[in-house]
């Protein structure tokens, strides 16, 4: 053919080669890339057969991609050129034209052009149709690569923004739920994504017992020790509240098959972990939040109690001076203290503690006000008063409360004093000439025990000048930074020296006195007393 | 959600329904790809897959269904969730499948 023949052809051919290439770049799978490949073939080339086959790298064999009856292994060997040309031309062979080409991702594409049925070989305008054609293939198969590689960067990159994203929306709803199982099964379910993990589970151990006591698996009903002793497996774990928190991840998924863990996904396990504990943590925190904030509530229902009870201001008795305090801790400890005109000339003068605090003992001293004045109108002696309290503390009070308990009934006329003390502090008399007794007798505390066994009472007199000082332990046992009592002695001192002051001023230094000695430390009991003087 | 992934197929006219039931992995999505090839045939359109049960989805169960998109899109079909989980939505939307596929409500608005 001559050179300007050939190349008119060609030139009106330029715009089918075109079309060629486009119809073989929209291919959507290389399957479709072949048969468009083959129809092109077969458009350009009218030939007995035209076979395509392709195989993945060298040494494996050709898969046939278009033929319907089967190829001879006569027919493969045809394929098997060592030549480093791609296309060779035969004569007088079944085949005109093999054709061996290396693609760009090192596959190989095999073609064998059977006999033209005009019966002439490939001319010279074949040969350059077919460079051209297996060129535009090269090309058109070098972009479907780079559209998979570009699809392919395109999953990572979203995969990696999903991984951020989940990380992001685990720790906002780890936090989210107090229910502990929920929190599991979520951080579960969110680490197998993250990870691409085939299963995950938590083991919960008791640190000190070495007890397992909890195991949750995804999916759930698995079996644990298939998790457990997987040989792909990544662990991570942490210490909270006495308890140890496992995390296990087993069999990473690829779409090859199982395959280790890699760094990134240790990242990710422990960032879940860390998310984790720090739920684990807020909810104990919270919890701990609602104690101390009922606790709260209990002191403050037990203070209103308390200050409901304690007389705000005391009856005047004629010829006596009488004043108390109370200044009840932040715990609230059940002190009382009381005078109460009961007519006739005659005040009973009461100072009570109750063993324990807050809002039991506030119920308890509020039970004993009610009894004591219900008694105390029925004019029984200070005996048997004490018995019946006994009885009833006894039976209205939980075994570990009872109540020590003083009571003396001031005949203010004859100045006679009669005295109950239940295993109450001991009263302090100090006389006008000095000399000081102090009043134990009575028995055990009220509801400490119902043995029948009646309390003792004792009688005295107090005369002009004396004075009667009641107290709680809340005063002796006051203690400074350093734990050291401010004591029975200090306050019987205190009391001698400063009882010339007017009951109300002298009560009043003894608490400033009290509170120089404690400084800083925080009062652990309340402060209760009571003084009596006779003018 | 159980420990064995399985599905459950209908076929429509037009479409073919797979509800899926526990956690999209590999193994699912092997098992999803098989129930698409056996029981997609030429007269239907349309890919349904219900998600009412499944609550999680790795991104190699993700790779499935994007081959079953592609699989779809050279026989001009389309691809339709239902159920879909808020986290799987989630999902679905940052890694682009509603690029390429659609979601219903509810099966019903689905196969309309």
């Amino acid at each position: 053919m001559e050179h300007n023949s050939l190349v008119e052809k060609l030139s009106l051919q330029a715009e089918s080669f075109q079309e060629g290439f486009e119809i073989l770049t929209k291919s959507r799978s290389f399957d479709e890339l072949l048969k468009n490949f083959w129809h092109l073939l077969r458009g350009n080339f009218i030939t007995t057969d035209i076979h395509l086959f392709h195989k993945t790298s060298k040494n494996i064999n050709w898969n046939s991609i278009n033929s319907e009856r089967n190829i001879s292994d006569s027919d493969l060997s045809f394929l098997c050129q060592d030549n480093l040309v791609p296309v060779t031309y035969f004569n007088n062979q079944k085949y005109n034209v093999v054709v061996v080409l290396h693609l760009s991702d090192s596959s190989y594409l095999g073609i064998l052009f059977g006999l033209k049925l005009d019966g002439t070989g490939f001319n010279d305008f074949d040969k350059i149709t077919l460079q051209i054609l297996l060129q535009i293939f090269s090309s058109a198969h070098k972009s479907f690569i780079n559209q998979n590689i570009e699809k392919k960067l395109i999953f990572e990159l979203n995969e990696k923004v999903l991984q951020l994203n989940n990380l992001i929306d685990t720790g906002i709803e780890l936090s989210r739920y107090e229910n502990q199982k929920i929190v599991f099964e979520l951080a579960l379910e969110r680490v197998v994504t993250l990870t691409n993990a085939a299963s995950a589970m938590i083991r919960i151990n008791d640190i000190k017992k070495n007890l397992k006591e909890k195991e949750i698996s995804f999916p759930e009903n698995l079996s644990h020790e298939s998790i457990l002793n997987n040989q792909h497996k990544i662990e991570s774990f942490f210490e909270f509240g006495g308890k140890k928190y496992c995390l296990v991840l087993s069999e990473k998924e690829t779409r090859k098959g199982v395959t280790s863990f890699n760094d990134l996904d240790t990242l990710l396990l422990q960032a879940v972990s860390r998310q984790l504990r720090a739920s684990i943590e807020n909810e104990y925190l919270l919890d701990q939040s609602l104690e101390k904030e009922r606790i709260e509530k209990e002191i403050n229902l037990a203070a209103a109690i308390q200050q409901k009870i304690i007389p705000k201001e005391l009856p005047k008795i004629d010829g006596y001076q009488v004043a108390g305090i109370n200044i009840p801790s932040r715990e609230v400890g059940g002190d009382y203290f009381d005078c109460i005109d009961i007519g006739q000339g005659k005040y009973a003068l009461i100072m009570a503690d109750v063993a324990g605090k807050g809002i039991s003992a506030a119920l308890l001293v509020s039970t004993l006000n009610a009894a004591l004045y219900s008694y105390l109108e029925f004019n029984l002696n200070l005996t048997e008063l004490a018995d019946k309290l006994n009885k009833l503390i006894y039976k209205s009070s939980p075994p570990d409360k009872y109540i020590t308990f003083f009571i003396a009934v001031l005949d203010s006329k004859s100045g006679k004093l009669d005295i109950v003390n239940a295993g109450h502090n001991p009263a302090l008399l100090l006389r006008e000439d000095g000399s000081f007794e102090q009043i134990e007798a009575g028995g055990i505390g009220l509801g400490m025990l119902d043995l029948g066994i009646s309390y003792s009472g004792q009688s005295l007199s107090i005369n002009p000048g004396d004075k009667l000082f009641l107290y709680t332990d809340g005063i002796p046992e006051a203690m400074n930074l350093t734990e050291e009592e401010y004591s029975d002695k200090r306050m019987i001192d205190f009391f001698k020296k400063h009882s010339d002051q007017i009951p109300q001023e002298f009560i009043q230094s003894l608490v400033e006195d009290v509170r120089d000695y404690v400084g800083e430390a925080e009062q652990s009991d309340d402060i209760t007393s009571l003084i009596l003087k006779r003018s | 959600m159980s420990s064995e992934f399985n599905l459950v197929t209908e076929q429509y006219d037009k479409a073919l329904v797979i509800k899926t039931n526990g956690y999209i992995n590999n193994t699912a999505g092997e098992k999803i790809i098989h129930e698409f090839s056996n029981h997609f045939v030429s007269s239907m359109n349309k890919l349904i897959i219900d998600m009412e049960n499944s609550k999680v989805i790795n991104s190699i169960g993700i790779s499935y269904l994007l081959e079953v998109i592609e699989k779809l899109n050279e026989n001009n079909g389309k691809l339709i969730f239902t159920n879909l989980d808020p986290a799987i939505e989630k999902t679905f939307n940052i890694m682009g499948l509603f690029q390429f596929a659609g979601k219903a409500d509810s099966l019903e608005s689905a196969l309309k």
